[in-house]
């Protein structure tokens, strides 16, 4: 099902190539096509760190998972973190992140996702490449058995996402989509 | 026409929630509001305070949209875009704002890619091991394919008063024929004074941010972290107002007019004066 969407997403974006190959600005249609397509990165996302966060995840599966994630980001992306109690942010390389979510000693985690989301307009930068952010809200409740330490808090993630025109070979033609990668993380922690 | 439009805007938005309720597959939480009622981005400022987007904000509105900049839902947007709760702007003041920017005559608009707004961004940096706060500006400006921000200037407490230029008869001086002597007496300047900057002329003004970008390229300054984040508007004729960022329980929440001024002739040019920090 979600091969099928990557795929429809993938072929609408090619197919609207063209027209704004032309013209570099960015149709609604075409803007929409985009979003649902970093949406899905989004959620890739979400689903890779409930799984990395989890006690129930083996090791070499936490790793195996970690190099997923980490092909949804640009390279030097960072993670941003701060709590409600200091408003400085401290930097993660993202794998630094993921590792750290790794081992956090709660026996069982818990990650759901608020049901909004907030997309900007795609601005272009210096190099061609367009540049948008996507805002979630995410719960996290973390249970530790033997310490009965009960820790809940609610974050606001700004997600960077980086636009870019790529080609490909299929069956001998040259085919130009759009991409979609992830990029630096804002992460807040919300009084909610 | 209308019809055509509602049965768009249903779609875009069914889209939009079905996106939505796929990011967390693990089951997802509903909003009470509070989220969707918070102006998230900066982005979003923009958009509600030119009513460019639905109320929810899963929509956006494009020229020729017939929702775009509509006046009763920019009214609307206006009164939820203020901090209400600390910032003490009196509704006589927001009102006669308002009036102002949804004029029917002369409606303004915020403009992302115009000039007339920066960002005031305070970050920590080790100076020679010691931490400092500075005050950095930052611009939009057009570079390449798109646009950039860059620093325009820095406010650094430890360059505050590194010059302090004598003035009257505390003022020492080469004096008029010092070229007669092939200034020789530049030692006076040089040599012999602990404020050089003495000499030099009336239109002399420190440039702060060359210094700065000097000492961290000699490896005397080393950044930390950013500690605060706020943005400065002059685009509304007349007027200036200052976004905050509010973190805090409740629906008025996220970027937020936390400071609005009617300006006088010549108020613009102090006020940018004392955030550029040049008072």
């Amino acid at each position: 099902m979600k091969n099928t969407l990557i795929l429809f997403l993938g072929l609408f974006l090619a197919s609207s190539f063209t027209a704004m190959a032309q013209s570099e600005n960015i149709s609604p249609a075409r803007k929409q096509a985009i979003d649902s397509l970093a949406l899905e990165k989004v959620k890739d996302l979400s689903k890779y760190i409930a799984i990395i966060g989890s006690k129930d995840t083996q090791f070499s599966e936490a790793n195996r998972v970690m190099d997923r994630a980490e092909e949804l980001f640009a390279p030097g992306a960072e993670m941003g973190v701060s709590s409600i109690n200091s408003s400085e942010i401290a930097y993660y390389k993202v794998r630094r992140y993921f590792e750290r979510l790794m081992a956090l000693n709660y026996d069982r985690v818990n990650i759901t996702w608020y049901d909004i989301q907030y997309i900007s307009d795609l601005e272009r930068q210096p190099d061609g490449r367009y540049v948008g952010v996507i805002t979630i809200f995410q719960r996290f409740e973390g249970t530790s058995i033997e310490t009965g330490m009960n820790y809940k808090d609610t974050t606001k993630k700004d997600i960077t996402i980086y636009v870019e025109k790529k080609q490909t070979q299929i069956a001998g033609r040259t085919i130009e989509f759009w991409d979609v990668m992830l990029g630096d993380v804002r992460v807040t922690e919300t009084s909610a | 026409m209308r019809l055509t439009f509602i049965t768009i805007a249903i779609l875009i938005a069914s889209i939009s929630i079905v996106s939505a309720q796929g990011i967390g597959s693990g089951g997802t939480i509903k909003d009470d509001g509070r989220f969707a009622a918070s102006t998230k981005q900066l982005n979003q400022f923009f958009r509600r305070f030119n009513a460019e987007e639905s109320i929810n904000g899963n929509v956006r509105f494009y020229p020729g949209d017939s929702l775009y900049h509509n006046p009763s839902l920019r009214k609307g947007f206006l009164q939820v875009l203020f901090d209400n709760q600390t910032s003490g702007i009196t509704p006589a003041l927001k009102s006669q704002f308002a009036e102002q920017v949804m004029s029917e005559v002369y409606p303004q608009y915020l403009s992302f890619h115009r000039e007339g707004w920066f960002a005031e961004v305070k970050a920590e940096f080790f100076f020679q091991g010691k931490r400092e706060t500075a005050n950095l500006i930052l611009k939009i400006q057009p570079q390449g394919l798109g646009y950039e921000w860059v620093i325009d200037a820095v406010d650094f407490g430890p360059f505050r008063n590194l010059f302090d230029k004598p003035v009257g008869d505390e003022k020492d001086f080469l004096h008029p024929l010092s070229h007669e002597l092939g200034f020789m007496n530049l030692r006076r300047a040089f040599q012999d004074s602990e404020l050089p900057e003495a000499f030099t002329g009336s239109s002399f003004s420190p440039d702060y941010l060359s210094i700065f970008l000097y000492e961290m390229k000699k490896g005397n300054l080393r950044f930390d972290t950013v500690s605060d984040v706020r943005f400065h508007f002059f685009q509304i004729e007349g007027w200036y107002f200052e976004v905050s960022q509010f973190n805090r329980p409740g629906f008025n929440t996220g970027w937020l007019i936390s400071s609005l001024v009617k300006l006088n002739p010549g108020d613009k040019e102090t006020l940018q004066k004392f955030i550029y920090g040049q008072n």
